[in-house]
């Protein structure tokens, strides 16, 4: 069928280009100028897709569940239509214009902000992000009524980069991509003293949002509120957290294996996830982020927001078996915490985690290891040098 | 540092407690975090430390502080420091 393909690079160097593969009826896919598949691939898996998808659809690359590439295609009108939603459900914030700091290929930066900015004709504004602060600083400066969307990983950047800054034209700000940084909202409030800042949630087959809160610092960040308008969640008997949405992706090509998705059908969004007394959802780790320990549930995420009730700085988890073979976490620590620092999380890991849960040791580091996209190297933690051990189980 | 206060110690970092809980007559049974895991914690944590490794009955039998104390005392680990 020949869909098109078109790269980052050329967008960025015409958006127009963005704009016109988006008027023409070919579906097309927009992918980053770095592509860990090939071309041949690629084109293999939009020539897989059936006759009603090769026109007015796009795709985009995402992560898939085994790590490799997942190719997530979606209709273009029900795209726009989640863009419109975006802009009603955020009252009290309205924005002229965004600021781009994440590549456009990511779904979120695609339609959060390219496609909201063209369904809802504000003005769209590319940066290189935080590869030229500098340049980023001066956009922020200038910002007026702005939406600002950012990744958790981009705070630490934004702290040592634009150190006291205040961005005041920045009137509405979202996190997403990851787990929400609760641990610095005095922070980003401190920049941003005049945005709103939401705590978004979704994934690519959600295309991609499936619930917006406001940041709270009295709500935990795994608390992601109540679906959008029109969205359902519901969880399996294993508690896995689904979806149910009418703006949901058409179909994915993972594994040269073409997924058609309906929108009736509830989707697993890959997270566990509960309903809390007040109706709200409640995340409990990914998949992968949740195992058992001595018969017990250990939550990654749940390990992580503990730590956060009393450390500042940076933490991160990585998966380790102990001397008798049992799944466990080791938790590091950067910078280097001092012994009353280290207590204080102890004294909070007795408090609300069984002894099953607690990690298998506290280590201490200069700097948590991250990709290139701004992630934790989880699996650059357990090999990193200088490392300090705190304190440590002795099973 | 004495044997008594590398027990403390010990016990302090197992059981996770603060050092105002702690003393010489704390039982078993006055600690949550004084569980099945942390009874085998303790058992590795005395070979380490002390060098001698209760077996899964003395491990079991010990209910509070002095009871680590008596069983290190008979194996000719002193704490009159």
């Amino acid at each position: 069928m020949g869909a098109t393909i078109l790269f980052e690079s050329e967008a960025k160097s015409d958006i127009h280009v963005l704009d016109a593969a988006w008027s023409s009826p070919d579906t097309f896919a927009f992918v980053p100028d770095k592509l860990t598949i090939s071309t041949d691939w690629l084109n293999a898996a939009l020539d897989s897709l059936p006759n009603h998808l090769a026109r007015n659809h796009f795709a985009l690359l995402t992560s898939g569940s085994t790590g490799r590439p997942k190719l997530i295609v979606a209709e273009r009108q029900r795209a726009e239509s989640m863009a419109r939603l975006l802009d009603e459900v955020q009252l009290g914030a309205a924005a002229t214009q965004t600021i781009v700091t994440l590549p456009l290929t990511y779904c979120y930066a695609f339609v959060n902000q390219w496609l909201w900015a063209r369904v809802n004709n504000r003005k769209l504004i590319l940066t290189a992000g935080f590869s030229d602060p500098d340049a980023l600083d001066r956009e922020f400066e200038r910002a007026q009524d702005a939406m600002l969307c950012l990744v958790g990983a981009q705070v630490p950047l934004l702290i040592s980069l634009m150190e006291k800054a205040r961005f005041p034209g920045i009137v509405r700000l979202h996190f997403a991509g990851g787990q929400f940084p609760q641990e610095h909202l005095d922070s980003i409030r401190d920049f941003f003293p005049n945005a709103m800042i939401f705590n978004n949630y979704g994934c690519a087959e959600a295309m991609p949002r499936l619930s917006v809160r406001l940041a709270d610092a009295t709500i935990p960040a795994s608390n992601i509120g109540r679906p959008l308008p029109g969205i359902e969640f519901s969880t399996d008997t294993d508690g896995s957290l689904l979806f149910r949405s009418p703006f949901c992706a058409s179909a994915f090509v993972e594994e040269d294996e073409l997924t058609l998705t309906e929108q009736s059908a509830w989707i697993a969004t890959g997270d566990f996830g509960r309903v809390t007394d007040d109706g709200s959802f409640e995340l409990q780790g990914r998949r992968l982020e949740v195992f058992k320990r001595y018969g017990e549930k250990v939550s990654l995420p749940q390990i992580l927001a503990t730590v956060q009730l009393s450390w500042k700085g940076e933490a991160a988890l990585f998966r380790e078996k102990d001397g008798g073979g049992e799944d466990g976490c080791v938790l590091v620590l950067a910078p280097h915490p001092e012994d009353a620092e280290s207590r204080l999380i102890l004294r909070d890991f007795r408090k609300h985690h069984s002894r099953a849960q607690w990690p298998l040791r506290i280590e201490g580091s200069d700097h948590i290891p991250k990709l290139q996209n701004g992630k934790i190297d989880t699996s650059g933690l357990s090999v990193l040098e200088n490392k300090t051990t705190y304190w440590r189980q002795r099973i | 540092m004495s044997n008594h206060e590398q027990l403390r110690q010990l016990i302090l970092d197992i059981l996770l407690l603060g050092p105002e809980e702690y003393s010489l007559e704390l039982c078993r049974d006055q600690v949550e975090t004084w569980d099945s895991l942390s009874v085998v914690s303790i058992a590795v944590g005395l070979n380490e430390t002390f060098g001698y490794h209760p077996t899964p009955s003395e491990a079991t039998a010990i209910h509070c502080v002095n009871d680590v104390i008596s069983l290190l005392e008979a194996k000719g680990i002193s704490f009159g420091d």
